[in-house]
């Protein structure tokens, strides 16, 4: 790995912490966000559907959408929640696609750490959308086809900057969101990890090296809404 | 298809120049910010609570010149401490909804259209068929010859989204109108 | 609830039934999760449907929807087969040891007493034997086989695991663990609290569902602790306030009585309604209905209420008495029925969508076009406001004259609501109300103003209700808030507000709109509604009782019952969840159920006061069809007996007998799957409000029906097709949902599938589909009038065209 690769400073940033095993998919948090970012409903519909996974995927009107997954162990019925949104990496891969494009249509919030789509991006090139996308390992970032902006979570920045927490946490009734600076959250995500894995052993947290929104999982990755959207475990990946 | 990160970094290592990892480092931030302007600045903080669920969770109004222009979830109401669900979520589209009902409306007998009215034609049309209705069907005494001093040609189908003051006060007048045809939510 | 949100963190075993809290109620869910990750509290959900709920429980157990009494019938038994009480709390606080008068029966499935020509019961044979002072006869040694627990061991010992198991389709060995898990609760440093809604009372068993939880919480010693209690969770934005208030035939404020026809004059009234206990330890504080009954007619009619008029007694109105199952009962199942016949002429419907969410909606529909005039208050359109053009309704041929009244939202207005907690608690307005809409408050002021006015003008038939009305120039919450607080009327006070309970006199020198309010808004604290102070002692700290956050009937009782929290000498059950405590002196903690002295002190009384004789009923005689929770089937049921009795479903249920009022019949083949119906986390109730939020479309945009795997197989349908539901009564289009959360139940040998539906989708909006309820039916529960929601049989089958989904 390259020397320098790791911001010392970034460390000393905000972090999200979602913890799927309190979370009871009132969707607050999903409508909360379309609620502060002023955004219009999709045309949605249940035929050919027939799931409560609405909008079915993110797109540039919801930055958050709940992810539903349903399955029997056993005769155990479970279902398990995802509040799906931008992980705010910290170091971004859709930032290393867009910079290739145009500068400084993804940057950096120096305070945050948040990652941060411009208007800038209404210049990138469709070929360039689509390296960001691949780049991206969770499939976050949409274009709005009219404007031409690439959008996805925007960590409320306006909000933090003010004192305030994000929008979705705000809303969160069971404590499945919480945020804070960086060293905190990872404490704190650590901490209930190892309460949860006495009920849950293959419970983990995704990826927390490498991203500002850490989530906690009971299940295995491929029991949640679609493992293709989520990256697979450094460990499990061959080696460079 | 999607690769994992480390393929990921492999790609953009050899990627023709194009990213270069080595450049990432203290340069890879901004340091302007990027935040938009906070709309609730400035505004004024009504308390009001979500009209759904008896959790009756508090939400903070931001009012600005007369206007809503946003809420969220009061953090003062011990029981939900701020937060709120998607329904609770919504209060801003819900006040301002461009569906709501603003101005009274009649429907004449037979008729296939709505009718803009006066609030004052409609309060005095209502009383005029509340009135005629019961001096004609109100009735002393029932089947039995019992004395029983009602209206039974009438009803009220009210409702669980009035405040208690409200409902107290729509139930002393069904009363006094004679009516015994009362009931709303807590019965379905 | 008799105990509140926050209080549901104090728990040891959560038992959710009839109820989805999570989707329903999704903000209390986080005092839910707080029990079981601080408190190690176990989460047990009982539900058909898989819910979100389900989701964060540790077990969920589905049963077959309307077999509730047969699951805690089992727990019952399964508690006193194996001694598994409280038994100081049972000897001490319950009327375990009163013994019930020889005429008591009960023979295949009917209790004594039973008039099948009018299906009611004539209570007599149910009542306690009594000594001659007119005391009730009792056996503290409990061998007496008439007295109570041996009454109620006798009846459960029916319900044993195999025959629960059968009928609710709920393996054995789910069973025993789940009754094991919540009868753990029946020691002193136990508690086990029951969440219920209207999965509960949505049946024609409603009221003796919810007596089920009212023996196993006593007999567990549950009532009046922290972490305990009965907990409806009320299905509506203030129901709790609206009820206390009576928007209800059969109720006047504060839960008095509606007078009936053999109650010609206040005393008659007084000499009905009044309860009277001959036990010396028992509080009866009903014995003070006369009080509180001047009080609200003062306040109705102010100063033209006097002793001379009886105050105004006159003046209101009477219902028939029950003489059958249907006499005098004016709710919506009645009113409806009665409007579909064309006996209504007119009235008003306000902020509730009756053309979607009363059941047997064709009937409904058709019912409303029988009004000459219906006038409405409104904040959307629906398919009440618009039923007058809706799917197959010609306008031209509907009489019907229509007035709608834009009413404003709540944060365009200022007053109170009552949580489920009881805690009635204000709002500010934010903003002006949009466009002419106005507050409902002031609408109905305005109304009554000119009907008032046109009989002063005018005269007309029995005036004097209408024009000695003390009645409002304008809408001001706060002089009605004030109002329903009350005031002395006359006296050296004359003017001042009254400051609780016992301030009440029924010589017309007070008046309240609803005395169960009194003490909210004082002269000294003001309007207590607006508080919203944290601070509580370390005692209270330590259960969240919050008793400075506005304010709670009965007199900032945040608990209610709560002097079963304690033993005799006043000493808390579990010191470290302590709700009030005796001193020696004084109560501490929250504010007892009376101020006597604890039980073992001189003057003590028991803990029970709104009931007659003090102790909790295990056996009681209230309810109209039974003095036991005995299992009946839905009105409509998919099986021909169900092995506890011959009688296969309530005797005593309200079934109106118009032409639409169709119902299957037992094991119908041409319905055999179970419906249940149910409200949605992202739309609120008939839906009209939410379906017009964008972004709650967006996540549910459309009626689905959720059914299992192995249902959709058998009728060739798949995740995402249109399908056609079909009961007798009506044919609804809807999605299907085909998932692994609703599992086919095995009863009595064969597999018996259950299908749910959402309510909250209408015609109005386009494309979205039309009313669940129009498969629903009329029945209703003995005691309630609610109607059975929550099942009916029905068929399914793929649409091969649909015209009501887009």
């Amino acid at each position: 790995m390259p020397s320098g690769y790791h911001i010392t400073e970034a460390d000393m940033s905000k972090t999200f912490f979602i913890d799927t095993s309190r979370c009871t998919a009132c969707r607050g948090c999903q409508v909360a966000c379309k609620e502060w970012q002023g955004f219009p409903a999709n045309k949605t519909t249940q035929l050919g559907w027939g799931s409560h996974q609405n909008p079915p995927d993110l797109n540039c009107f919801n930055y958050k959408v709940v992810k539903f997954s349903e399955f029997k162990i056993k005769d155990r019925v479970f279902w398990n929640f995802f509040p799906d949104q931008c992980r705010h990496c910290t170091e971004p891969p859709c930032k290393i696609a867009a910079d290739a494009h145009v500068k400084d249509a993804v940057v950096i919030d120096k305070k945050t750490g948040a990652v941060i789509f411009t208007e800038r991006t209404k210049k990138i090139s469709k070929g360039g959308f689509l390296q960001m996308k691949e780049y991206c390992p969770y499939n976050i970032p949409r274009r709005n086809e009219k404007s031409q902006i690439i959008n996805k979570c925007d960590m409320c920045l306006e909000r933090v900057e003010a004192g305030h927490i994000p929008m979705c946490v705000k809303t969160c009734p069971t404590g499945a969101m919480s945020f804070g600076e960086r060293e905190e959250i990872v404490a704190r995500a650590n901490t209930r990890l190892a309460v949860v894995k006495k009920e849950f052993p293959e419970a983990a947290l995704l990826d927390a090296d490498s991203v500002r929104v850490i989530y906690l999982i009971t299940h295995k990755r491929d029991q949640y809404h679609n493992n293709a959207m989520m990256e697979k475990p450094l460990k499990d990946a061959s080696p460079a | 298809m999607k690769y994992t990160r480390r393929e990921l970094l492999k790609m953009a290592g050899a990627g023709a120049g194009v990213i270069a990892l080595g450049g990432l480092g203290v340069n890879y931030l901004v340091t302007e910010s990027y935040a938009k302007k906070l709309k609730i600045k400035g505004a004024k903080e009504v308390i009001s609570i979500c009209p759904f669920c008896s959790v009756s969770c508090h939400f903070i109004a931001h009012v600005k010149g007369g206007e809503v222009v946003s809420t969220e979830g009061d953090p003062g109401y011990p029981v939900s401490e701020g937060a709120l669900c998607a329904k609770g979520s919504t209060m801003l589209s819900m006040i301002n909804s461009d569906h709501r009902v603003l101005k009274p409306l009649y429907r004449a007998p037979y008729s296939d259209k709505w009718e803009e009215k006066s609030y004052g034609w409609m309060i005095e049309k209502v009383a005029r068929r509340i009135k005629d209705t019961r001096d004609k069907h109100f009735i002393t005494k029932n089947a039995a010859g019992q004395k029983v001093n009602r209206l039974d040609a009438m009803f009220h189908a009210g409702s669980s989204q009035m405040s208690n003051e409200e409902a107290s006060i729509v139930v002393q007048a069904q009363r006094a109108m004679g009516i015994v045809n009362i009931d709303h939510q807590a019965r379905i | 609830m008799t105990n509140h949100w926050i209080d549901i963190k104090n728990t040891d075993c959560c038992l959710i039934i009839g109820s989805n809290a999570a989707e329903h109620h999704p903000i209390c869910f986080k005092w839910v999760i707080k029990a079981k990750e601080e408190r190690n509290a176990k989460i047990i959900h009982v539900d058909p449907k898989f819910s979100r709920t389900s989701a964060r429980s540790d077990v969920h157990i589905p049963l077959r929807s309307g077999t509730d009494i047969a699951f805690m019938g089992g727990m019952i038994n399964y508690i006193l087969a194996n001694n598994l009480y409280f038994k100081e709390y049972v000897n001490d606080y319950t009327n375990a040891a009163f013994i019930v008068g020889p005429g008591y029966s009960f023979n295949n499935g009917l209790f004594a007493g039973f008039d099948p020509k009018n299906k009611i019961y004539n209570k007599k044979d149910w009542q306690f034997e009594l000594d001659e002072k007119g005391n009730v006869k009792k056996d503290p040694t409990h061998q007496n086989p008439r007295c109570v627990i041996q009454v109620v061991r006798q009846h459960y010992s029916r319900y044993s695991i195999q025959k629960v198991s059968d009928i609710t389709g709920v393996a054995p060995d789910v069973l025993q663990k789940a009754y094991d898990a919540y009868a753990a609760t029946g020691k002193p440093d136990k508690a086990g609290t029951i969440l219920y809604a209207l999965g509960w009372t949505q049946h024609t068993v409603g009221v003796q569902n919810i007596r089920t939880s009212g023996i196993v919480q006593l007999l567990l010693g549950n009532m009046g602790v922290a972490g305990g209690g009965i907990n409806a969770l009320r299905g509506e934005p203030n129901v709790q306030g609206t009820s206390d208030h009576a928007i209800l035939y059969n109720i006047l404020p504060g839960y008095l009585p509606m007078p009936r026809a053999n109650m010609p004059t206040l005393k008659d009234y007084n000499k009905l309604t009044t309860p009277v206990s001959k036990e010396p330890e028992s509080v009866n504080w009903w014995q003070n209905r006369p009080k509180y009954m001047v009080s609200l007619l003062k306040a109705y009619f102010g100063k033209n209420a006097t002793k001379e008029n009886d105050f105004g007694y006159d003046w209101l109105p009477k219902l028939d008495v029950a003489k059958s199952e249907h006499d005098g009962d004016a709710s919506y199942l009645y009113f409806f029925d009665r409007m579909y016949r064309g006996e209504l002429k007119g009235g008003s419907i306000w902020a509730t969508n009756s053309a979607n969410t009363l059941p047997n909606t064709n009937k409904n529909r058709k019912a409303l076009a029988n009004l000459d005039f219906l006038y409405m208050a409104e904040i959307h359109q629906n398919e009440t406001t618009e039923f007058w053009h809706g799917p197959g309704v010609d306008p031209k041929k509907v009489k019907t004259e229509v007035f709608l009244f834009p009413s404003c939202h709540r944060a365009e207005k200022e007053g109170s609501i009552s949580n489920s907690g009881r805690w009635a608690l204000w709002h500010n307005k934010a903003a002006d109300p949009r466009g002419k809409s106005r507050p409902m408050g002031q609408i109905m002021i305005d109304i009554m103003k000119e009907v008032i006015d046109l009989y002063e003008d005018e005269g007309g038939k029995f005036k004097e209700p209408i024009v000695n009305l003390n009645w409002y120039r304008k809408y001001d919450a706060e002089l009605v808030s004030k109002r329903i607080n009350g005031s002395f009327t006359s006296g050296e006070k004359k003017g001042k507000q009254l400051t609780g309970f016992t301030d009440f006199a029924d010589d017309g020198s007070t008046a309240s709109l609803c005395w169960i309010l009194a003490g909210s808004f004082t002269d000294e604290d003001g309007n207590k509604l607006k508080r919203r102070s944290l601070l509580q002692t370390p005692m209270q700290k330590s259960i969240g009782l919050f008793p400075n956050f506005a304010w709670a009937w009965p007199m900032n009782r945040r608990i209610l019952y709560n002097r079963a929290a304690v033993d005799k000498n006043g000493q808390p059950w579990d010191l470290a969840r302590a709700v009030i405590r005796w001193n020696g002196t004084e109560w501490e903690g929250d504010v007892p159920d009376g101020g006597a002295p604890p039980m073992a002190k001189k003057g003590g009384k028991s803990p029970f006061i709104m009931l007659k004789d003090g102790l909790g009923q295990l056996y009681g005689t209230g309810l109209v069809d039974g003095p036991l929770p005995e299992h009946y089937e839905p009105v409509e049921t998919p099986v021909r007996n169900h092995g506890f009795s011959g009688q296969l479903s309530n005797p005593c249920a309200k079934i109106p007998t118009s032409d639409l009022d169709i119902i299957a019949p037992p094991a119908d083949p041409n319905y055999p799957i179970v419906l249940t119906t149910y409200s949605m986390t992202e739309h609120w109730c008939g839906g009209s409000e939410t379906r017009n939020v964008p972004s709650l479309l967006e996540a549910e945009p459309m009626i689905y029906v959720e059914m299992s795997h192995e249902l959709a197989a058998e009728k060739g349908i798949k995740n995402g097709d249109p399908v056609i539901v079909e009961s007798p009564r009506g044919r609804v289009e809807a999605v299907a949902m085909v998932t692994v959360r609703i599992t086919p139940f095995r009863i009595q040998g064969r597999i018996i599938h259950l299908i749910g539906m959402p309510f909250a989708f209408g015609w109005t909006k386009k494309g979205i589909g039309d009313a669940t309820n129009r498969l629903t039916l009329w029945a209703g529960d003995p005691n309630t009038s609610i109607p059975e929601y929550k099942a009916c049989c029905v068929n399914i089958k793929k649409a091969d065209k649909v015209t009501e989904l887009a």
